[in-house]
């Protein structure tokens, strides 16, 4: 089973997408902030990490960057974003993020984008 | 001696001023103490009112996810979410617990897009929170009637236009704030049609707020702005003049030709920034040959314009004021005749004799 860590601050928000992607078949894995997602990142080294950008403690940037940089992990991550906020997003890609999704957004959606993010095969 | 004495017999027998102070004393000590258990009570009070909501939320979030997840394609209302819909109905009736449902479907409703959304839209017609929405606006006070105009516009309720439209002109300017937002994020430029018979002012706070709002939208497709450029209303002109510059309104330029002539100040100096923005030639001309009858404002203003539509034909106008008084005047005299004709510029710091002009002269270089 593949394991997903979801970090969202909004907990009905969570809460709605951690039973859409477990009804696929994926382990969730939840956070209210940077901090728990990067305590669950390096306690289950997951296969995907959806994160939103504006969180308490640590941001989602911050998530991605110590993902990306200080735990050298090249794991797929998705980044969500509100209106207004396209320069988060441009340096969320220019930290190492995969994928992003602007809110609203349709919860369908994000299970397309976790399916193609997780079936990739790298080249290599 | 003393120290065997009884406490009441001590007490009777010191100086007044110590009974005082042991009085005071006492009094302060009751109180603290009094203050500390009611503190202790209030505490305990608010931690378990928290504790309770945060179990409420819980509660609800779940019933929310349950139901929108039991949902089929046909969009009808099945068993279960019929179940659902009595039990959230059997606790909107407690304010608390309604203030606890409400902000759980709209946290959910900003956030999701499609299907979903309208599914929670649904969930606040069928539990009946929108009749209690629908029943602040019937208030006497005008905070609560500004609240569910609040609530209808983040639940998008577009079915309560004519309820909410009535209080374009009330009293109180946070009710109207609410009211014109309303209608500009559920009718978009269609919703601007409040403009028509707005009587208040339109605060400049609640211009940016209806622009930003405008400019969320996709479609940005402006209707005619004549007629609020028009209005008797000077705040709604000058939000018309926004919306003309913003939205390159280039086919109002008569109508703003016309804002030159208008009695305000504040209009007529708006309405030369806007044709400057919209390539105005014609009001350049008009405002040329009618230069000395601007005020100070406008003339500076007219600069503006004129250093963006400059012709070389405006030189003997632009020569007439390198050396005008006022310091913005003369620099965008010169800085004019910099961009039109550098050959006579350059003569100029020749033919200068004050020191206040050489070092204009010398400024303008430096640009």
């Amino acid at each position: 089973m593949k394991k997903i860590v979801l970090a969202e601050d909004n907990t009905t928000l969570s809460l709605l997408l951690k039973f859409r992607l477990e009804k696929e078949g994926y382990e969730l894995f939840m956070a209210k902030d940077g901090k728990d997602a990067l305590d669950l990142i390096e306690t289950h080294e997951p296969d995907l990490i959806i994160t939103d950008i504006m969180m308490p403690f640590i941001s989602g940037l911050e998530v991605i960057s110590h993902v990306r940089i200080k735990l050298d992990m090249d794991t797929p991550i998705i980044v969500f974003s509100a209106a207004g906020q396209e320069e988060m997003v441009l340096k969320a890609f220019n930290l190492g993020a995969n994928d992003f999704m602007g809110k609203p957004f349709s919860p369908n959606e994000l299970v397309i984008r976790v399916k193609r993010l997780l079936t990739v095969i790298p080249i290599s | 001696m003393i120290d065997n004495l009884p406490l009441s017999a001590n007490f009777n027998e010191s100086p007044l001023l110590i009974q005082v102070a042991w009085i005071a004393s006492c009094v302060l000590l009751s109180v603290i103490i009094l203050l500390s258990i009611y503190l202790k009570i209030m505490r305990f009070h608010l931690r378990k009112k928290d504790k309770d909501n945060a179990q409420f939320k819980n509660e609800y979030e779940a019933y929310l996810i349950e139901y929108l997840y039991s949902g089929d394609t046909t969009g009808k209302i099945n068993e279960l979410q019929d179940s659902i819909i009595q039990k959230l109905k059997a606790s909107v009736s407690i304010k608390s617990k309604r203030k606890i449902i409400i902000s759980v479907l709209y946290n959910l409703m900003n956030e999701v897009s499609g299907e979903m959304s309208v599914s929670i839209k649904q969930l606040y017609y069928n539990t009946g929170l929108i009749n209690y929405a629908l029943k602040r606006l019937e208030s006497k006070r005008w905070h609560i009637i500004a609240k569910g105009i609040g609530e209808l516009t983040r639940f998008k309720i577009d079915e309560a236009h004519h309820k909410v439209s009535k209080f374009v002109n009330h009293p109180r300017s946070e009710v109207r704030k609410e009211t014109q937002l309303y209608l500009v994020s559920l009718f978009r430029f269609e919703g601007l049609s409040f403009l028509n018979n707005l009587t208040t002012p339109l605060s400049e706070w609640a211009q940016i707020q209806l622009l930003e709002t405008l400019q969320k939208f996709d479609d940005q497709q402006i209707c005619d702005i004549r007629p609020w450029l028009k209005s008797t209303n000077d705040s709604v002109v000058l939000f018309a003049l926004k919306l003309a510059q913003i939205y390159n309104q280039f086919e109002v330029q008569d109508t703003l030709m016309e804002l030159l002539a208008h009695p305000k100040k504040q209009i007529r100096i708006s309405a030369i920034q806007v044709l400057t923005h919209l390539y105005g030639v014609e009001a350049k001309e008009l405002l040329k040959a009618n230069f000395n009858d601007l005020s100070l404002e406008e003339q500076i203003c007219f600069f503006g314009m004129l250093e963006k539509l400059v012709m070389p034909s405006d030189e003997p106008f632009v020569e007439k004021y390198l050396f005008h008084k006022n310091f913005e005047i003369q620099l965008l005299a010169l800085k004019i005749l910099k961009s039109i004709n550098i050959d006579k510029y350059m003569g100029l710091s020749e033919t200068t004799t004050t020191e206040k002009d050489s070092s204009m002269i010398k400024l303008v270089n430096t640009l």
